[in-house]
């Protein structure tokens, strides 16, 4: 088992050196120093505590996303469709932000609940197919984040928009507002959300009889229907609790960081969760270092433009680079291994 | 060799052997296929047919021995060789691509052109030409992914024709069929040797073997035991040439134990995968401190009663009884949760997680208990102490209790099964199979644990195609065929004639109430 986990993380790691060899090489086709666009990098997510805090405020969406995503690995499922549940969470927090006036607190726990509830109810309907009638979910999941975008927008232009200019909806009341850590930075309680998300989520697949149900479930459905496992309901209730936790992060983003809802209101966090979460074989603490890894990514290609001839767009490629790496690597590993066909496996 | 060749030979192996690693899986194989004749060869699951065939067809090669086709030595170091000596193999999966056409599956790989480009118009034309010859049915335009099963195997037979082949050997052909498929596909392979053609057909079946072939193998433990003439055999031959003479009659010793009765099944119906009736009307009881035997050639619905008692299929009529509390259409949880406790007969698929530590695999379907569990909290402390017990207790030879199941042989992961099943609560023990491709010694100890739990006034109904493996535990045995139970064999006077023929389908003499297949 330790060698086993051992021998993941090698891989990954491995895979990861070898996506930012090949990312070194096509910045050197536009006669950049790699190594100079890396302490750039570096120095524009930490070079100060206010870029820490940049990068910790990009981290926390990517970690909440990241979680929703490894839920449904464990149990042997993919919902490629947080990216639809996050914009679905953040518009109903926000909707309830500002369409309330409500005590302190109260109103914020509201608006987030508001958040989880229609996370779930976008994930409802693949749900519901996917444990039923076998519904491949990857599919129905991805073609409802479109729907779910759109909807957004014409709700934010056609229904809620502001009076005057932008497409946005108008602010939430201060009292749904996800409090602020520190003074210098919109960092919020979001971050600390997320890791103890992260953690409840770890000990609940470690530690408890439910847990270990959905884990064995997604390791080899035949055993769990062997020994008792409901499965159509618990495959139901996985995705259910995968799309709570993709609306929480949309919930997270609104109250904590725009206090308003408009268009391109999160650029690929949901899909970047998913592959923070691939990243760490559906492990949520390793989650927390992934999502971290993807957020100094984003918040470090900011100063990349200004100090190096470099495009931001570099960072789009190293991350497809790594997502290449990776599925190669998993898809090497499990053809040397004695797995069977379509068995699935998140260690941790 | 007991056929001597009349007509010329298509096929002769001589002295094939084949070992993977310390396990011999053809052993000295001499087998004579007659051109223009349908050879079958027979033989329980894990005989060595499939090696066999793959052998022939240049997937395996033979450690030793010697093929000779059409009388001419041959080596076949790959599929491609045997395709070139005009040998054609239908496996038992097929291998289509869904979204092309008949025709273009029929001729992928070896496309026809005209100018750079694929002659459609020649393909589709060619197809149905020899669709037409050989009277397989097909529409060459169709998308292969909108057909029956049963077509798809006819355009796999073409597959294999458009190559050239003389010889065609058909790995279990009518395990997906339908009865009318599988009476449409005979037609087809008679019609192959009235045109010169050769067939070797791999089955299991008895009825099929008797209804379509000229010649008939049958292999047992990788030997081949008979080859003869169809119709010199009957099928209780057949069974016993399958099955083997009873070496053993090595029954445990026993004391009568026997109490009320805990498991009741009336007139039990259900289907297949297939959706064709695999129990048709079984009836019994299983007695407290009782081991009841379940015999018969693979395949005639005893999986598929192991899996209805286990709630793990549903039937279509009849009804279940346990400790006189009717658990008809109970779900596997329920049905486990009334106490039964079951061992399944394909352990690596259901019977364990393979990657998961033994701990974690002996707690599966207790994980909602007290103690293992509280307030849906895991117990580890508890799950570690009884895992270690249980490592004990049941000898299971491992490094630790966090060693993944997958590190221990067939014998150790079955022993994880039994420390689950039979540490419950379980009154009833539903057992299928528990020694298949384990090794002696674990044998032996599985073995006595069976025993031990018939003393403690367990009900057990244990499935076994080991006739030996019956005897040695069973009070009494019940022979199922087509999904019926022919009969009932006390287990200390079992008669090798008898059980032959019951496991033919046939009733030894007339009795009441029982109706004897055809």
């Amino acid at each position: 088992m330790m060698s086993d986990r051992f021998d993941s993380l090698l891989g990954q790691g491995l895979a990861i050196l070898f996506a930012l060899g090949l990312g070194a090489l096509v910045i050197l086709t536009v006669d950049e120093s790699p190594m100079k666009v890396l302490v750039t990098l570096l120095n524009g997510a930490f070079g100060s505590p206010e870029r820490i805090a940049g990068t910790l405020l990009q981290t926390t969406p990517i970690l909440i996303c990241g979680i929703a995503a490894c839920i449904s690995f464990r149990g042997g499922l993919f919902n490629i469709g947080i990216e639809g549940q996050l914009f679905m969470g953040g518009f109903w927090a926000t909707w309830v932000g500002f369409s309330f006036n409500l005590p302190p607190i109260l109103h914020m726990l509201l608006a987030m609940s508001a958040a989880v509830i229609a996370g779930m109810a976008w994930i409802a309907i693949p749900a519901f197919f996917r444990a039923r009638y076998k519904t491949n979910e990857v599919v129905s999941t991805i073609l409802a984040n479109y729907v779910a975008v759109l909807i957004t927008s014409y709700l934010t232009i056609n229904i809620f928009k502001r009076s005057g200019g932008q497409s946005e909806t108008p602010p939430i009341f201060e009292s749904a507002y996800l409090p602020e850590l520190f003074s210098f930075s919109r960092l919020n309680w979001g971050l600390i959300i997320g890791l103890a998300l992260a953690i409840g989520v770890y000990l609940f697949f470690t530690r408890t009889s439910r847990g270990y149900a959905v884990t064995e479930m997604g390791a080899n459905p035949k055993f769990a229907e062997y020994g008792g496992i409901d499965i159509r309901k618990q495959v139901f209730l996985v995705l259910i609790a995968s799309g709570a936790v993709g609306g929480l992060a949309g919930g997270v983003e609104a109250l904590g960081v725009h206090h308003r809802f408009m268009e391109g209101f999160a650029p690929g966090f949901g899909f970047d969760g998913v592959i923070a979460a691939l990243l760490a074989n559906g492990n949520p603490i390793g989650t927390i270092f992934t999502a971290l890894f993807f957020g100094a990514l984003r918040s470090g290609s900011l100063l990349l433009e200004v100090d190096t001839t470099a495009s931001r767009e570099i960072i789009t490629v190293i991350q497809a680079l790594i997502i290449l790496a990776v599925s190669a690597q998993i898809t090497i590993r499990r053809k040397a291994s004695d797995s069977t066909a379509g068995e699935r496996r998140w260690k941790f | 060799m007991s056929v001597t060749p009349a007509t010329p030979l298509a096929i002769e192996l001589k002295s094939i052997t084949k070992r993977f690693g310390a396990f011999v899986a053809n052993e000295d194989v001499n087998l004579a296929v007659e051109s223009g004749k349908i050879h079958a060869i027979i033989g329980e699951n894990g005989a060595g047919k499939t090696t066999l065939m793959n052998v022939l067809f240049g997937l395996l090669q033979p450690d030793e021995g010697e093929i000779w086709i059409d009388g001419e030595k041959k080596s076949l170091p790959n599929p491609a060789a045997a395709i070139a000596a005009g040998i054609g193999m239908v496996h038992q999966h097929f291998k289509l691509v869904p979204s092309l056409t008949v025709a273009e599956n029929v001729f992928l790989g070896m496309e026809i052109r005209k100018g750079g480009l694929i002659d459609h118009a020649a393909q589709i034309k060619k197809t149905a030409e020899l669709s037409k010859q050989f009277g397989l049915q097909v529409d060459p335009n169709e998308r292969v992914g909108l057909l029956s099963v049963g077509i798809e195997q006819r355009i796999e037979i073409l597959k294999v024709l458009v190559r050239g082949a003389r010889i065609i050997i058909l790995d279990e052909p009518t395990a997906v069929l339908t009865p009318q498929e599988s009476r449409e596909l005979f037609q087809t392979l008679r019609g192959f040797v009235a045109q010169g053609m050769t067939v070797i057909f791999i089955s299991h079946h008895l009825e099929e073997v008797m209804e379509v072939s000229d010649t008939v193998s049958v292999l047992r433990l990788g030997k081949n035991v008979a080859s003869r003439p169809t119709a010199e055999l009957t099928k209780s031959d057949l069974v016993q040439l399958m099955v083997g003479r009873l070496v053993s009659f090595d029954r445990l010793p026993r004391t009568p134990t026997i109490g009320k009765t805990v498991l009741e099944v009336e007139d039990l119906w259900c289907r297949d995968e297939r959706q064709l009736q695999a129990l048709r009307g079984v009836s019994f009881g299983v007695k407290a401190g009782e081991i009841v035997g379940i015999a018969g050639v693979a395949g005639n619905g005893q999986t598929e009663l192991a899996e209805v008692l286990s709630g793990l299929r549903p039937s279509s009529h009849g009804s279940l009884k346990l400790n006189g509390r009717t658990i008809t259409g109970l779900s596997a949880r329920d049905i486990r949760a009334a106490g039964v406790g079951h061992v399944p007969g394909d352990r690596l698929v259901r019977g364990v997680d393979r990657n998961a530590s033994i701990s974690m695999n002996l707690l599966m379907g207790r994980q909602d208990q007290s103690p293992w569990s509280t307030h849906g909290i895991i117990n580890r402390r508890y799950l570690l102490e009884q895992t270690q017990a249980l490592i004990k207790r049941f000898d299971i030879r491992t490094r630790g209790p966090e060693s993944p199941a997958k590190s221990l042989s067939g014998g150790n992961i079955q022993k994880i099964v039994l420390a689950r099943e039979f540490t419950g609560s379980a009154d009833c023990l539903l057992i299928d199979q528990p020694t298949r491709g384990v090794d002696i010694g674990a044998q032996e100890q599985i073995h006595g644990e069976i025993m031990r739990q018939r003393d403690a006034g367990k009900a057990i109904l244990l499935i076994s195609v080991q006739l030996d493996e019956l005897i040695r535990l069973a009070d009494r045995i019940l022979v199922m065929f087509g999904g019926t139970i022919m009969g009932e064999i006390s287990g200390d006077r079992v008669d090798e004639e008898e059980i032959g023929m019951l496991m033919a389908g046939v009733v030894p003499e007339p009795r009441p109430n029982q109706v004897g297949a055809a």
